[in-house]
This record gives C-alpha cells, structure tokens and sequence, in this order.
C-alpha cells in the first residue's frame, strides 16, 4: 500500500474480545494533510480501531499503513512518523511535565538540545510553564491532555492519532488546542482524532467517518456527509437509538 | 415537584450486601477466564493442603491427651498464624482489593455499616477458609482435654481469632497505605516496613529452633505469655477451661474481642482519608528543581548516562524506583528481607544465645548458600516488573522501544538501587563473621546469582505479567492476583537457583581454590547471564509487546 496521498490507511480491521466483537472491519482512508474526524458513540469501537493503527493491540485481521509504512511488518519506521495521545492510558505521572516531554523526546531518538528547546516552548505556548515541575499525577484532567498532546507533538511527526483531545478540556484549553491543531494540518501535517462532540468536528474537520457498532457507517469530506442537514441529525440517524423520554421517568 | 414527593425510608444495608457484591465480582472475573479459574484452583488446593495440616497439628495434643503441648501449639502455632496475618500482607502478598473501599466514598452508608460490611466480604477468600480449617483442630484438642464446656469456649476464641486476624490484615495495610500516600509520613512508613519485613527474619529462624529443641518444654512460659496477647489470647482460652482457670477463658475472650474492636476502629479512621483521598486534591503537592528539561529527567548520579532511548528509559525507571509508593514498598521489604536473611543465616547461633559467642564456626559452604539465597532474592521484586508501569508502558510501545533496550535499560535502573546493597550485605557480614577473605567469593557469588535473577525475572515480567489495581493502596491485588503473585514468585526463585547452579556446584565441590576462583567466574558470569537474558528477553517482547499491554491493563 504504498500511496504518498494518504497519511492513514487501514484496511479490514477487526478485533474480537472475549467473542464479543469490538471493532468488524474497518477500512479507512486519510488523506494526507486532512483533518480527518472519527465519529461515534460511546463503545463504537474508535479507541480499539485508533490502538490498532498504532500499534498498540494485535488486530485479529486486517492492516495498516502509515505513510505507506505497515505498522505491524514495518513498526519502526511507521512509528516514527506518528504521534499519538492515547485516550484512558496512563501517563508515566510520576515525572513533572517537564521530564516527561524529556523522556518522550529522548525515546523518540531526538537531539538532547532540540528536545530542551521544543519542551520549554510547549510548555509555554500550553500554559503548562508553571506546572513543569509539578508531578504530572498532581495535574488536572485537562493538563493531563495538554501534557499528553505536548509529548505527541514534540517531534514533529507526519501524522497526529488523537484519541477524544477535547475530553476533560476547558472551553480556553479547547481554542488553544484547536489554534495548534490547525496550524499544525495548515503546516502540512495529517490529524486524525475520535470524538463524539458534533460541534468540534463540524468546526475543525476536512473529512468524517462515522463508526457505530464496531463498521464504518459514514465516511467522506464533511460536506459529503452532512449534505444539507446537520452533522447531529446525520450522526443520530445513523447510529439511531432514542433522543426523547416518554411516559417513563415520572418521578423525576 | 416529582423528586421532592415521597420519601421513604431506605432500606437498611447489612453485611450480606457486601458478601454478595464480593460473590458477583468473583463470579464475573472468572467468566471466560480459564487461566485465572485454574490459578483460582491451585489457590484452593494450597489452602486445603496447609488448612488439614493446620488442623492435624492442633488436633494433635488432644489426641495425645497432652495438655502442655496443647497449649505450646495454641499460644505459639497462632500467635505465628496472627502474626503472619499482620506482617505477610505488607511485606509479601498484598491484600485482596475485590471490594475496594473507595468505591463506596459516595453512598450514604455509615462508617460503622460500611467497616462490618468490609469485613464480612474479606472473609470470603481461601486465606480466610483455611486458617478457620487449620485453627478448627484447637476445638477438637479442648474438646479431648476438657469435655464439651472447653471445646465450646475454644469454637467462640476460634472465631474471634479469625475477625482478628482478617481485621489485624486490613487495618495494618490500610494504615500503611495512608502513610506511603503523604509526603510527609511516607519515610517513616518505609521504615517501619523496612522493620516489619525484618521481623520476619527473627521469626522463621525461632520456629525452626523450636522445632528442632528437644526439650520443648522450655518455651511454655513464652506460651503462657504469648496466650495473654491479642495475638494468642483466643487459641488459648478454652485451654484455660481445661487447666480449671475458669476466670481466664473470658478474660481471654474480652481481650480478644476488645482488640478486634480497637482495630476496626483504627481500619475505619483510615479508611475515611483512603476513600476521600482518591477524590479529592491531595494537600502536599511534589515539586521537581526547575532546569533544562533533559537535565531534570537525569539524576545528579546518573548525569553520565548517554541521552538517548536507553539512557531515558534508565532514567525514568530510577526514578520511579523510588517516587511510585508501591514499587518503593517492595524494593524496601524485599532489601531488608535479604539483609536479615543472611544475618539469621550466619550468626543466628549468637543472636539466639544458644552458643557461646567464641564457639560461631562460619563455614564457607553456609556463607555461600546465603549468598545465593540473597542475589536470587534480590532480583525478585523485578518479576511483575510491567504490572507497576500498568497502561503507561503504552508510551514506550508507541514510541517503538526495542525490546532489548527496554529490558537492559529496566534491569539497570534495579542494579542501581539493588546491587550496591547486596554487596554491602556481602561485606559486612564477611567482615562481621571474622572471614574478611571470603569477601571476594561472596562478590563473585552475589554478582553472579543477582544477574541470573535479572535474567529469569524479566523473562518472568514479560510472560506471566499481571494488572494491578489503579487505586492508591500500594497493598492492594486483584483477585487471585494474590496467587498469581505467589506463584510467580516461586517460579522466579526456581528459574534463578536453577541458573545459578554453576555457582552452587563451585561453592560445594571446588574446595578451598573457590574462594577465590569465585570472584572472577562470579562477575563474568552473572554479567554475561544479565546481558545474554536482555537479549533473549528482549526479542521475546519485541514479538509481545502489544499482548504483554492487555495482560497488565487493569479491567475496568
């Protein structure tokens, strides 16, 4: 699969636990210098398929690309080309902000000079300056994904694997984090994250796939998608479920 | 105004709540989890095994209508038993988290309901089962001795030693807890560890001497003292039926009783800041020196150590070695373990006052074992070395880690807290047995054991990982973990003596050549076994990584 157009390519992907499925099969393709969306609702299966295209969990079957790279016959080259922010992982939180941007630029093979510099300027530029030295297990839930967005970033990767940025964040931590985001796709970088935040997605994204139930529901450009309605009465219609209480609920 | 309509009076909750929840939560970790049935199993086998001896060797004096003996058996056997109950967990195995405290931080329940209740789904669990079994043998004695009245007494003091030791367990690690999680206290409370685990020690060399003293008589003034404890009063009481101290047998009781209630009442203080301090902000906030980011990362002593992948993960493992409270709290038992093991080993005669001080015969052969015995020990804590990182080791996976690095970089970090200290234990006690030039072969001996046990154990950490619970306990396992633990454990002690075989057929065969033939072949030896097993290891978890994640990411 090796195609230069497309910074994500995922063909067939699919996971089993416990013989329940999670994810059925997913094929995807990001192309390079979107800002590609993945919708779903909760336990669709966007976090299993995004910890399949990095590497993180075995698929049962299927592949992915990066930048033409397979990530399971080819990781070290693949993985050099991504950033990722994983969604309900931990951080090694028992080093300050500081020396865990430290400890992610050095894993990745940086410049010990480069890596001091661009850590300093993250924190800054995050507002996380103050809280350097503070133990990332004493942070915030909306620092921990500041922080964990600053280590994705830090060695400027081609792709960015975003798993739910916009959880836990405050309304000014969000603009800050949608500025970078989009400066980074306007530099010629690909972001790819999961989100169920209809407003988000409709503000930032080029393109949308919609997951439910472990399969591809919807993919294209945003425009594609949402046609003339909104992307909320797309989504609701394609995951379907009820939006209204009846008669029950009385006691409320 | 629906919501504020009827209110009804809730329901009490009772301790069969509890159970209940404890049943259920068992029952669904065992669902399609066939290894952790069988590990179940196995834990059910060992319990059955030590409860029916447990309860043969109390029943045993009644059989052999002896009361002395009984009360030797009652006062020591289970005053070891309790006291097993109150330092094993800290130091060893953890207590079973199945029903975790701090999820209950929101329900309106009473702290006396939710203590009892607490207590009650601990009990539930083969520890428990087996120690009533093993204890279940005193009734059966008193009953011979001293008719039904005795035995009767004896079932309540059975009883009650049971609550004691299940509360003894959990207000001792639940107070430990609370003390590793403050900044301030958490140094004193690797102290007092540090001395808990070095009770240990003492203790096993005492039981050994005790069995082995042919006139065992001479211990029952210990027992007569040791039964007026909490730790003996209630395996002793229905004793006192049968010696015809009929006064004693609910002095005993009240004792008993009155301590089980002490430590409830000390568990439920600290299991209040336990639950309230998951939710809340703790007060003590850790600061790092500010400074160039790279150099923050680097220890001061590390400061040599190339910037690289090798040199980050190095970095980071010392550091966590000592900032994560729960990989400090076994890295400290299992160091001073080592460290009153070999002291028990080679001077135990002294300490004990058997033998007059000038008549110690150190031999090289026992000098050597202990060390063995020590370098093997020491790498043990790296044997569920993933489990403690949990889903943070994804950032190394993503970030595409070899696996050789990784491991080599990992069994480093531990050298550096662990091998300076087994050396110096190799010194001081070649020093303090008068044997300064055997100093040499035990350095050969401990470097070769200590990196064969790098070597097995991270073979170990790779292929029988577990999850641990995410809470701030340190003592905290998942179910069956316990046994996992256990198991593991032995399997590490085995795979590292079996490596070390060299070394032990040297120390036996090689005569008096070994004492210094043992320091170079030591040092190539146990370097070349650390190097050649990062390797293995290594390539092991460059095929595994993504399935060793899933294995120690805790279910939620």
């Amino acid at each position: 699969m090796k195609d230069d157009r497309f910074a994500l390519v995922l063909r067939g992907l699919a996971k089993s636990f416990d013989g329940k499925v999670a994810v059925g099969g997913v094929d995807l393709d990001v192309p390079a210098g979107s800002f590609y969306g993945l919708l779903g609702p909760n336990g669709a299966g966007k976090t299993t398929t995004l910890s399949m295209a990095v590497g993180l969990l075995r698929p049962d079957h299927g592949q992915a690309w990066v930048l033409g790279h397979d990530i399971w016959a080819d990781p070290i080259q693949a993985k050099r080309l991504f950033g990722v922010l994983p969604d309900g992982v931990r951080l090694f939180d028992r080093l300050s902000g500081a020396e865990l941007l430290a400890y992610h630029g050095l894993l990745r093979g940086m410049d010990p000079a480069v890596v001091d510099q661009r850590a300093q300027e993250l924190l800054d530029v995050l507002a996380l300056a103050d809280a350097g030295q503070t133990l990332v297990v004493d942070y915030s839930a909306g620092m921990k994904k500041k922080i964990g967005l600053a280590c994705a970033l830090l060695h400027a990767p081609r792709l960015l694997v975003l798993d739910e940025p916009f959880e836990a964040v405050d309304p000014v931590a969000a603009a800050l984090i949608r500025d970078i985001l989009q400066r980074y796709v306007v530099g010629g970088g690909t972001v790819i994250f999961s989100s169920h935040v209809m407003e988000v997605v409709e503000r930032l994204c080029s393109h949308v796939a919609i997951l439910a139930g472990g399969v591809i529901k919807r993919v294209g450009t945003l425009a594609d998608v949402r046609g003339e309605r909104s992307l909320e009465d797309v989504f609701v219609e394609v995951v379907g479920g009820r939006t209204a209480t009846g008669e029950e609920l009385a006691w409320l | 105004m629906a919501v504020t309509a009827a209110v009804t009076a809730p329901r009490p909750v009772s301790p069969r709540h509890f159970v209940r929840l404890k049943l259920r939560i068992l029952g669904n970790g065992f669902r399609g989890q066939t290894a952790r049935v069988l590990l179940f199993v196995a834990g059910v086998l060992g319990g059955l095994f030590y409860a029916v001896a447990g309860f043969l060797g109390s029943a045993l004096p009644g059989l052999a209508d002896n009361a002395d003996a009984a009360l030797l058996v009652a006062a020591l056997g289970g005053g070891v038993l309790a006291l097993s109950w109150t330092l094993l967990p800290l130091v060893f195995f953890g207590v079973d988290e199945t029903v975790d405290p701090s999820r209950f931080a929101l329900l309106p329940l009473r702290r006396s309901t939710l203590v009892i209740g607490l207590l009650t789904a601990a009990l539930i669990g083969v520890p428990a089962a087996a120690t009533l079994i093993a204890t279940a043998g005193l009734v059966f004695s008193a009953g011979a001795l001293g008719g039904p009245g005795a035995a009767l007494v004896q079932a309540v003091g059975v009883l009650l030693g049971l609550l004691f030791c299940v509360a003894v367990s959990r207000a001792v690690t639940s107070a430990f807890a609370t003390l590793l999680r403050s900044r301030r206290t958490r140094d004193l409370a690797a102290v007092l560890l540090a001395v808990a685990a070095a009770l240990i020690g003492p203790l096993q060399i005492a039981l050994n001497r005790a069995s082995t003293d042919t006139d065992w008589r001479r211990f029952l003034s210990l027992a007569e003292i040791v039964g007026w404890t909490p730790f003996g009063a209630p395996y002793t009481a229905g004793l006192e039926v049968v010696s015809g101290r009929y006064w004693a047998a609910p002095a005993k009781l009240v004792i008993s009783a009155a301590a089980i209630v002490a430590l409830l009442w000390w568990w439920s203080r600290t299991l209040e800041s336990a639950m309230v301090g998951t939710a809340s902000v703790r007060k003590t906030v850790q600061r790092t020196t500010p400074g160039a980011p790279v150099a923050l990362l680097f220890p001061k002593a590390l400061g040599w150590v190339r910037r690289d992948q090798f040199g980050a993960v190095l970095a980071r493992e010392v550091r966590y070695w000592w900032r994560d409270a729960r990989r400090r709290a076994n890295l400290i038992t299992f160091a001073v373990a080592a460290l009153f093991v070999s002291a028990m080993v080679n001077f135990g005669d002294v300490i004990w006052g058997t033998e007059p001080t000038s008549d110690v015969s150190a031999s090289p052969v026992t000098f050597a074992l202990s060390m063995i015995f020590i370098g093997t020990l020491g790498a043990l804590t790296l044997a569920n070395q993933f489990g403690f990182d949990g889903t943070a080791y994804a950032a190394d996976i993503v970030a595409g880690v070899p696996g050789r690095v990784e491991i080599a970089a990992r069994a480093g970090a531990f050298a550096v807290y662990v091998l300076p200290l087994v050396l110096v234990i190799g010194v001081i006690v070649g020093f303090l047995i008068g044997e300064p030039g055997w100093i040499p072969m035990a350095v050969g001996t401990l470097v070769a054991t200590f990196g064969c046990g790098l070597a097995a154990n991270s073979m170990l950490s790779v292929v029988g990982a577990y999850a641990l619970p995410e809470t701030s306990n340190p003592f905290a396992l998942n179910t069956g973990a316990g046994m996992a633990r256990g198991l593991l454990s032995v399997v590490a002690m085995l795979a590292s003596l079996v490596l070390a075989i060299p070394m032990l057929l040297g120390a036996l065969f090689a005569g008096d050549a070994w004492l210094w033939l043992a320091m170079p072949i030591g040092l190539v030896y146990g370097v070349g076994a650390a190097w050649l097993g990062s390797v293995i290891v290594g390539d092991v978890l460059e095929r595994r990584a993504p399935e060793l994640l899933l294995t120690i990411t805790p279910r939620r």
